[in-house]
C-alpha cells in the first residue's frame, strides 16, 4: 500500500510529499526523502521492550514496571531535570510541561544548544520572519550564514529556496540569487553566486560592517573585515538592495561561535537595515523536526520558550543558570528524564559523566548513547510512523504528522501521561 | 600543533543518528577533517590516528583531508568524540562553545575507541541486544 503526503519527522523542514510503501505492517520503501529521510523510515533499530540497568547489565521489564519505576525515581527527587522534548509531538511536550510542575523541577528543550541563543536575540529585538511558502513564491535572493543545509536540511534548497520554481519565479535557479556566508567552503557554498569565506568567529564584525554599508557609512568600514575584502561586503549589500525579496537563513554557525546571541541580534538589525531598502527576512534553520513546537508549547503553556524553572512554585527563565547543561555542569539536578533526545551523544563529557551518576530515565525508540548512562529506558513509537502529533516546521507552521503503520508500543504522550497520573495521585493534586 | 576545532552536522552523521551504537556512526563522528597543508605540517598522511586534547580531556581520531577546511582548523562531526574534549561553560547562555574550541594535535599510534568503550569510561553501561 502507497501512502502519500507523509510528513518526514527529521529536520524542521518537515518535508510533507513523501511517499511511503507499506507492506505487512512494515516501510519497505520511501520516495521522496533525503538520505536521512529514507534512514529513518527504513530503520529497525526501534527497542521492543522496556528496560532497566542492573549490576551487571540491562534486563527487561514490563510497562507497568517501568512506569512505576519512573514515578519512583521522579518522586525522591528534590530537583529533577526534564530534558530533550525537540523529537516527540506537541501533546506530548504539554504533558511535559504539566509533569515539571507538580514536580517543581527544570523543564528545558534541545533549543537551548541549538538556537537557544536565537530565541534570546528575538526576545531583544523581535523576528522578521516569514513562512517558508513566502520564500519560495517571492524571494529572489537567498543567504544561507553558517549554515549548511545540504548536509543538515537536505531538501530544504529543493523544496523552497535554490531549485525551487515559485508563482513569481518560474525558473528559481536562474533567477534566485544565492550568497553563502561561511567559515569552510561547504558544499552549500559550491552553488552559490556570492561566497564570503570569513575567519572564524568574525560574524560579528562582518554583519556590523555590513549595516554600516546598507546605512551609507561604508566609510568606517575597513579595507577587510574577518578576512573578507570591503569590494566584497559592498558587493553583497548591492545584491541585496537590489532584490525583491530576500531571505536570509542562519545556522548554528551563528549560535555557537563567539557572540552566540549577539551575533543573531546583528543578523536581525541587519535585516531591519535592509527592510528599509527592500523587503527582506530572517529565519532559523532548526535542527529537530518539532524543535520549534517546544519553544511554542513551553511558552504558551509557561511564558517561556526554554530553561524553564519552576523550584519557586512559578515559571522562572534563566538561561545560562536554568538552561541543562548548565545544571547538569553544576550538578545541581538530583534525577533527570530524558524525552526523545540524546543529550548523551550532543552534551559536552562532564554533563554525561554526571547524568551517569545520577538516577536517569530515558523515553525514546531507539538505543542511544543516554541510554548507557540511564537506569531505566521506556521505550515509545516513532511520531511520523506509527505515532501521530503535532510538530512544527522551522517557520512556525504547524503540521500534523500521521502514521504509517500501526504501533506496537504505547507513544509518548500514553507515557507519559501514565506517569503525570500517578505523580498527580502521590502528590494530591 | 594548536588548532581550532569546529563542530556540525554531515549527513553522514544525520544518516546513522537513530542508530548510534552501529559502527557507522563512531567512524563518522570519530572523524577529524583537515587540510591537507595541514596534514603535512603535522607530519601525517590520510587516515593516521590524531590524540586531541583540551583542558577537559583528550580522545583519538582518524584523520581524512578535507581541501574546503580553513588551514589551522579542523572539523569534526557533532557526537561524543568531539564532547568528549568540550568544556561545559556557556559564558551565561546556556550554549557551550561547540564551534570554538582551542585544541592541542599530536599525532599518536593509539587507536581510535569504539562508541561503546567511550561511553564505558564515561559511567556508561551499553546495552546488549
Amino acid at each position: 500500500m502507497k501512502i502519500e503526503d507523509v510528513v518526514c519527522p527529521f529536520c524542521g523542514c518537515l518535508c510533507d510529499d513523501i511517499i511511503v510503501e507499506v507492506e505487512n505492517n512494515r516501510v519497505v520503501s520511501v520516495d521522496n526523502g533525503c538520505t536521512i529521510c529514507n534512514a529513518k523510515f527504513m530503520s529497525k533499530n526501534q527497542l521492543k521492550k522496556p528496560m532497566r540497568r542492573t549490576d551487571d547489565g540491562w534486563e527487561a521489564i514490563s510497562y507497568d514496571e517501568a512506569i512505576d519505576m519512573a514515578v519512583d525515581i521522579l518522586l525522591d527527587a528534590d530537583r529533577p531535570l526534564l530534558y530533550g522534548w525537540s523529537g516527540t509531538h506537541g501533546e506530548a511536550q504539554c504533558v511535559g510541561v504539566h509533569m515539571n510542575e507538580i514536580l517543581g523541577g527544570i523543564i528545558d528543550n534541545t533549543s537551548s544548544v541549538c538556537h537557544g541563543p536565537s530565541v534570546l536575540a528575538i526576545q531583544e529585538v523581535g523576528h522578521p520572519g516569514c513562512t517558508l511558502g513566502q520564500v519560495k513564491n517571492r524571494a529572489d535572493l537567498i543567504i544561507y550564514w553558517g549554515s549548511n543545509p545540504d548536509e543538515a536540511h537536505p531538501r530544504h534548497m529543493s523544496r523552497y529556496t535554490t531549485y525551487a520554481n515559485g508563482y513569481f519565479l518560474d525558473n528559481a535557479f536562474r533567477e534566485r540569487k544565492v550568497i553563502v556566508v561561511d567559515v569552510r567552503e561547504t558544499e552549500t557554498a559550491k552553488i552559490a553566486d556570492l561566497f564570503l569565506k570569513i575567519k572564524k568567529g568574525g560574524d560579528y564584525a562582518v554583519l556590523s560592517a555590513l549595516r554600516a554599508i546598507v546605512r551609507g557609512k561604508g566609510d568606517v568600514v575597513p579595507d577587510s573585515v574577518a578576512g573578507i575584502e570591503k569590494t566584497m561586503l559592498e558587493q553583497l549589500v548591492t545584491m541585496c538592495k537590489e532584490a525583491k525579496f530576500g531571505a536570509l537563513f542562519f545556522g548554528l554557525g551563528l549560535t555557537m561561535t563567539k557572540g552566540k546571541y549577539k551575533n543573531v541580534r546583528n543578523a536581525i538589525e541587519l535585516v531591519d537595515e535592509l527592510s528599509r531598502h527592500t523587503k527582506f527576512t530572517l529565519t532559523p534553520m532548526r535542527g529537530h523536526w518539532n524543535v520549534y513546537g517546544t519553544n511554542e508549547v513551553f511558552t504558551w503553556m509557561t511564558g517561556y520558550p526554554f530553561a524553564v524553572d519552576f523550584c519557586r512554585g512559578i515559571a522562572f527563565y534563566n538561561p545560562g543558570e536554568t538552561s541543562a547543561v548548565d545544571i547538569l555542569g553544576r550538578h545541581e539536578c538530583d534525577a533527570c528524564l530524558i524525552v526523545a533526545s540524546d543529550p548523551g551523544a550532543h552534551f559536552p563529557r562532564q554533563c554525561v559523566e554526571y547524568m551517569a551518576e545520577i538516577p536517569t530515565i530515558v523515553i525514546d525508540p531507539y538505543e542511544n548513547l543516554t541510554t548507557s548512562v540511564a537506569d531505566l529506558q521506556i521505550p515509545v513509537a516513532v511520531t511520523g510512523i506509527d505515532a501521530e502529533g503535532t510538530g512544527y516546521r522551522m517557520d512556525g507552521v504547524p503540521i500534523h504528522l500521521k502514521k504509517v503503520i500501526e504501533p506496537e508500543l504505547p507513544d509518548d504522550t500514553e507515557v507519559l501521561t501514565r506517569i503525570y497520573d500517578k505523580l498527580r495521585e502521590a502528590r494530591g493534586v | 600543533m594548536k588548532f581550532v576545532m569546529n563542530t556540525g552536522r554531515t549527513i553522514r552523521q544525520g544518516k546513522f543518528i537513530e542508530a548510534k551504537m552501529k559502527s557507522g556512526y563512531g567512524a563518522e563522528t570519530s572523524t577529524c577533517y583537515m587540510h591537507p597543508i595541514d596534514l603535512m605540517e603535522v607530519g601525517i598522511e590520510e587516515g593516521d590516528h590524531v590524540l586531541l586534547t583540551t583542558e577537559v580531556g583528550s580522545v583519538v581520531l582518524h584523520v581524512v583531508a578535507e581541501i574546503n577546511q580553513p588551514p589551522g582548523g579542523i572539523f569534526v562531526p557533532l557526537g561524543p568524540y568531539a564532547n568528549y574534549i568540550i568544556p561545559s561553560g556557556t559564558h551565561g547562555t546556556g550554549m557551550p562553545d561547540f564551534k570554538d574550541i582551542h585544541v592541542s594535535l599530536v599525532p599518536t599510534e593509539e587507536p581510535v575507541v569504539t562508541t561503546r568503550d567511550l561511553i564505558t569510561s564515561l559511567g556508561g553501561v551499553c546495552y546488549e541486544d
